[in-house]
């Protein structure tokens, strides 16, 4: 039996052990915090601890099935170590090698000297990891792409111009790297951790963190542990303990079960697991759902999307979650699942209250299926936010819409973030149009039944009176459009 | 890295212009406050600070929280060895609360602890009662009480009443600009060793390293020169850190005395931002006359200003603010007077443009009011008011306007830029797009350099060859990303003729050079640039009889011309092929026993302001700039995006290209920001609402204009500054009012420019859904 507590994972090209029983760091310490213990990767920056500015960016590296590493930008301050199991995690340290006394820079760090990228420096390590990620994608240097590799990163000196500089003369740059050249050294330690792979159990004295390797003990342990606190990506979590400097003490990381992670497109819909990551939906979609790829990639930054998953987002319930309105559009029915058996809700039924969802203590969500789209219906979203990326909306629209040869209304869901305590459709507007002929006059008059369905608070995005006044304003693009 | 021995071979002049710690930034290496460790036992220090905006401290117990194992020490302002104060000169900031807080944020208590972890649940743990008190939280309720923090302030020109009464168009109105958060990517942050004696180093993320130290000796009741505060780098401070750094490092210091243990406070992001002052919000009437050209022969403006609980810099930040109310504008009578409030929010401090963007945003909407009163193009407006050359010169504050650049730069963008063109394409997409509306603006900006507060137009600088040809230079300015240090660099280079790789820029240290001014007002390579070639000035002369020697030595050389340095020799401007290597020379001196270190010391001329009369030439010279911007509206949610910016920009002769561009691409972005997005908003207790990035919104890169075209201004050297160049820092900041005024312009086109929209400073999604409103009720 292999020392259950013992996290390993490749850093600097050699398998670091971390025997949670002997240390003060939590399995669920940030890989933040982590590092900047550490002497030799102070590199990595602390800017806002929750996952906005991006200087804390790092790189894991990530056996794929196609037997090679795939490179992700990920926020190291909402990373817990533990879920780093089995990677490779690369920091800023790791990008330049030295010959003798000589710094050879790799190619996006030579490309950010060159093109002035840095000014005051500290969130230059965070962007030379989302450039690194983006350099290893292979994805073409145009604007959009650009801007979606680096809409985490916050700098506040440059105005950006020259980082996009250097995003563009990277794609004339690229070329395999040491990193290319040291792959199959990384390979055989990853293989090599994932061998002795069983169920791991990090016991720590203050915290024990469950990393089941499937369904089935995944669910046996949520069965056993049933105050047990689910996480994926963390992201959620690690704000948990950076701001309100709450630590759990029992997790069940399910990040690391294939079975959640599933997504597949069937003849009459799609089903997509719990565990998938936003990024990969996102690539998903393009191709299946082109209309959802817009909501996809406004939500949150590149290396949110890559860890945050669709389970973690729905069962937040959160009254402002970008993903919760477009269930209700998509009519999605959600795959619950126990030790006991399983139940199907559908996307409504699932949200009961502010933050709270309908799973009891033993359940899972394993994931949603979406029915296949007519094709006179038509889906449609809108987020309204102060920043265009990387914000969280002050008012979001999911729309489903159908209308008959005579253009009058069949059916229409209304699904709003941002106005209640919950994701709640305008079910006053929604009766009030069906049956009525789609036009303009008529969108514009049911305009003011939003203040019926809704009376929305001010916060610290918006006030209610802007709430109400956009809600109704984003009907009115429907119709229009 | 670096070999010496081409230094006797090839001493070609370096082509190296990036920042010189960017090889350290992009791999990591820089290191930052946060980064350091001085010892394996650097205690965490944390600060409690008040939960309420006015209140008075009844009791507090320290009891419970200083049994938590870990807990080193709290302190309270009894434990102060020395004064109990921030503000050197006012007063009026307690480093520590002493019977009553006066804003949520204001420090009170101090805990060292083993970890962050520790002292938080240490501060859990104290008991602390409170008599809540009346608040003022608004310049409103402020003026209401009276709550001013000094008199007004005025300048005045010309007879303003009288010519109003003949104006034949007046137009008044009120405008507010917000705060801003200064969003540094590195908070706070201070680390403080303790040494024998009670010494104390501290390492400091400050743009003010001599009153970082004055301050930490204040407290600790010690003579400054018992005290040495270093600066390496600062993560970005924008203002932020120019008095307020003293305060964390005051704190650290605190422990680190008490406790005779290194101390570090790196405060969290959002502790930050509730703590720490932000840029002064204005709220401002005015009332301005014209003729039917819309030349402008009246104005009269009252400044109101929310100061925050304490002095800070608000009276210069005030000041500045007037100096720029005109802008580029020839007024020929004004009254521009300024009104400090006193309320219960954490003090508010320098932002970058220290005034200058809040003066000028008011002008530049009422000229905008002025074009749509007369239906006439807003540029132009903006054209015929513009200073003379040698007419129309003079200043609201009688300084009179030398080497006005306006023409120039005007005619480089309305080409470049393509303006009147682009404008009735404007008009044209408008006229059939309902939802979309798009908007035009140019704006010009004249910033006055130089401190308004005269004395502090002085620096100094330690420069010292060392006998292998190597350079280390000290000066008194501090490194926040600006490249000051990459200047500084390349001028000492460039002075003593030595490539830049032989060159080093130490960190700023107050026992290398004392006295010194803060970095800011943009003047860092103006006054230290000088100083460090005063000293560099001081060495040639000594090692000229020495090259003398040495050329009549070697070639027999005995011409009498002058002797240059330059691409790593010394020789006669005669006869440059008869040279001495500088390495050899540098040799030569230290056995001739020559002093090889010289100070430098720099004051800026010919500068002075009376305060009582408001009148004097408070600067050496002005920095211009002009922008296009070209913004898209959502109508139906009030979402805008920058389509196209296009700047020229006024820097002298630019001593690094790059540089200087990149400071002129952060200061915009940074400034569209403040004029689009970002909003300090507070509850009814008056706590910051949004303390962290979730909900404090920076700009993003997406957020970039998509076209952005920005040129610096060729051929235009500015002779008094060194190597002819301008001050950068500030001035680009306000061409953001370009993005702000199209904004507005996209919005006045929904009712066809024949109705003055409700507009504020910033323009958010929220603010043109409610301008909108304000035009729609015409329609």
């Amino acid at each position: 039996m292999m020392n259950k507590s013992i996290l390993k994972f490749v850093l600097d090209s050699q398998i670091v052990e971390i025997d949670f029983s002997k240390t003060d760091f939590r399995p669920s310490t940030t890989v933040l915090n982590y590092l900047r213990m550490l002497p030799e990767h102070r590199g990595t920056k602390e800017g806002c601890a929750e996952g906005d500015c991006g200087a804390c960016t790092v790189v894991l590296g990530e056996l794929g099935d196609d037997a090679r590493i795939h490179y992700k930008a990920v926020d190291s301050c909402m990373l817990s170590l533990a879920s780093i199991h089995g990677k490779q995690l690369i920091t800023v340290e790791n990008l330049a090698q030295r010959e003798g006394n000589e710094i050879i820079l790799h190619p996006v760090q030579k490309a950010m000297v060159d093109e002035h990228g840095s000014q005051c420096g500290f969130c230059t390590p965070g962007i030379v990891m989302s450039l690194f990620a983006f350099y290893k994608s292979g994805k073409e240097a145009n604007r959009d792409n650009i801007v979606d590799a680096l809409s985490g990163n916050l700098c506040r000196c440059t105005g950006y111009q020259p980082i996009i500089n250097a995003a563009k003369v990277l794609s004339s740059l690229r070329q395999p790297d040491h990193f290319d050249a040291n792959e199959q050294v990384i390979i055989k330690m990853l293989k090599e951790i994932k061998s002795d792979e069983e169920i791991h159990e990090f016991i720590h004295s203050k915290q024990t963190y469950y990393l089941p390797k499937n369904l089935k003990q995944a669910l046996s342990i949520k069965d056993d542990k049933t105050d047990a606190y689910i996480v994926n990506g963390t992201t959620d979590t690690a704000i948990r303990q950076n701001k309100q400097h709450e630590y759990l003490p029992t997790i069940i990381d399910i990040s690391a079960v294939p079975e959640l992670k599933e997504i597949r497109s069937e003849v009459e819909g799609c089903y997509i697991g719990a565990g998938a990551s936003i990024e990969e939906i996102k690539k998903f979609f393009s191709k299946f759902f082109p209309e959802l790829k817009h909501m996809l990639g406004v939500f949150a930054s590149h290396q949110i999307r890559n860890v945050a998953t669709l389970g973690g987002n729905l069962c937040t319930a959160s009254p402002i979650g970008d993903l919760i309105p477009l269930m209700f559009a998509l009519k999605a029915k959600f795959e619950i699942v126990s030790e006991n058996g399983g139940r199907w809700v559908d996307a409504e039924d699932f949200i009961v209250g502010y933050r709270k969802n309908c799973l009891f203590p033993d359940e899972l969500l394993m994931g949603i299926y979406i029915p296949k789209i007519d094709k006179d219906e038509v889906i449609k979203t809108e987020k309204v936010s102060n920043r265009h990326d990387l914000d969280i909306s002050t008012v979001s629209l999911a729309v489903r819409l159908s209308v008959d040869s005579d253009n009058i209304v069949r059916e229409i869901i209304l699904a709003y973030g941002g106005m209640a305590e919950v994701i709640k459709r305008a079910r006053n507007v929604e009766e009030y149009l069906i049956g009525k002929e789609w036009t303009r006059e008529v969108v514009e008059s049911a305009k003011d039944l939003i203040n019926k369905d809704f009376t929305p608070i001010s916060d610290a995005r918006a006030s209610k009176e802007y709430r109400q006044v956009v809600a109704g304003n984003i009907l009115l693009r429907l119709v229009v459009d | 890295m670096y070999c010496l021995c081409f230094l006797q071979k090839n001493y070609s002049m370096s082509k190296i212009s990036h920042h010189e710690s960017a090889i350290q930034h992009v791999t990591g290496q820089a290191v930052y406050v946060g980064d350091m460790f001085p010892s394996e036992k650097t205690l965490a220090g944390r600060v409690v600070y008040s939960p309420h905006a006015h209140a008075r401290i009844m009791s507090y117990d320290f009891t419970e929280a200083l049994k938590l194992q870990g807990v080193y020490d709290i302190l309270d302002y009894k434990r102060i060895p020395g004064d109990n104060q921030l503000n050197l000169i006012a007063h009026d900031e307690p480093c520590l609360a002493e019977g009553t807080v006066n804003c949520i944020g204001q420090a009170m208590f101090l805990i060292a602890a083993d970890t962050d972890e520790i002292a938080i649940e240490a501060e859990k743990l104290i008991k602390v009662n409170y008599e809540v008190l009346e608040l003022i939280l608004s310049i409103d309720q402020a003026i209401e009480k009276g709550n001013r923090l000094q008199p007004p302030r005025r300048i005045e020109i010309g007879a303003v009443d009288e010519v109003l009464k003949k104006c034949k168009h007046v137009l008044s109105g009120t405008l507010k600009t917000g705060a801003q958060e200064h969003w540094y990517l590195e908070t706070q942050a201070a680390v403080c060793v303790p040494g024998e004696d009670r010494d104390m180093t501290v390492y400091a993320s400050s743009q003010n390293p001599t009153e970082t130290q004055l301050v930490v000796a204040e407290v600790l009741g010690l003579p400054a020169n018992k005290v040495i505060c270093e600066v390496k780098r600062m993560g970005g401070a924008f203002g932020g850190k120019e008095s307020q750094a003293n305060h964390v490092a005051a704190w650290a210091a605190l422990l680190a005395d008490a406790t005779r243990k290194p101390v570090k406070i790196s405060l969290f992001r959002d502790d930050d931002q509730k703590i720490t002052g932000k840029r002064h919000p204005f709220q401002s009437t005015y009332t301005i006359g014209f003729n039917d050209e819309g030349i402008i022969e009246a104005y009269v403006v009252d400044m109101n200003t929310d100061v925050g609980m304490a002095t800070d810099l608000s009276m210069a930040i005030l000041e500045r603010a007037m100096f720029h109310a005109e802008n580029t504008y020839h007024i020929p009578n004004a009254r521009i007077t300024g009104h400090t409030w006193k309320t219960n929010l954490p003090s508010n401090t320098a932002f970058r443009g220290f005034g200058g963007p809040q003066g000028i945003a008011i002008i530049e909407n009422a000229v905008d009011m002025i074009a749509r009163y007369l239906k006439k193009d807003a540029a132009e407006i903006r054209y015929k008011n513009f200073y003379g050359t040698n007419t129309r010169i003079e200043t609201p504050y009688g300084q009179i306007i030398q080497n006005n650049r306006l023409y120039t730069i005007w005619d480089q963008i309305i080409k470049s830029s393509n303006y009147y063109e682009r404008s009735k394409e404007i008009d044209r997409f408008n006229g059939k797009s309902e939802f979309k509306k798009r908007g035009i603006a140019l704006t010009p900006v004249k910033f006055g350099i130089s401190f308004t507060t005269s004395f502090l137009n002085q620096a100094g600088a330690l420069v010292l060859l060392y006998k292998d040809g190597t350079v280390l230079v000290n000066h008194g300015g501090t490194e926040m990303g600006q490249g000051l240090h990459t200047k500084i660099r390349q001028i000492a280079a460039l002075e003593l003729g030595v490539p830049v790789e032989v060159v080093k820029v130490n960190a700023t240290n107050t026992s290398k050079v004392p006295n010194t001014s803060p970095t800011a007002a943009s003047s860092g390579t103006d006054l230290n640039g000088m100083a460090v070639k005063n000293a560099i000035d001081k060495l040639k002369e000594r090692l000229k009889p020495c090259v003398a020697k040495m050329l009549k030595e070697k070639f027999s050389d005995e011409s009498d011309s002058d002797i240059v340095f330059c691409e790593g020799f010394a020789h006669n401007s005669s006869n440059p092929n008869q040279k001495i290597g500088f390495v050899d020379l540098v040799k030569r001196a230290h056995f001739e026993q020559i002093s090889l270190h010289a100070t430098g010391f720099y004051k800026t001329p010919d500068i002075s302001f009376n305060k009582e009369k408001g009148k004097g030439t408070p600067f050496h010279y002005f920095a211009y700039g002009m922008a296009v911007a070209e913004v898209e509206v959502d109508i139906l949610t009030g979402k805008s995006k920058v389509l196209r910016a296009d700047i020229v920009h006024d820097v002298g002769d630019s001593i690094n290209h790059d540089i200087d561009l990149g400071q002129v691409t952060g200061a915009f972005i940074q400034g569209m920001g403040w004029c689009t997005a970002e909003t300090v908003k507070r509850g009814k207790d008056g706590s910051l609402l949004n303390h962290s990035p979730d909900t404090y919104k920076i700009p993003g890169i997406g957020d970039t204009p998509e076209i952005f075209n920005v040129e610096l201004l060729q051929h235009a050297p500015n002779p008094p500054v060194i190597r002819k160049s301008k001050a950068v820092g500030e001035p680009p900041f306000m061409l953001a009012f370009s993005v702000w005024l199209a904004i507005k312009d996209a919005i006045s086109s929904v009712g066809n420019h024949k109705y003055e929209p409700y507009y504020e400073l910033p323009a958010t999604n929220e603010l043109v859904i409610l301008s909108l409103e304000s035009i729609k009720k015409h329609l």
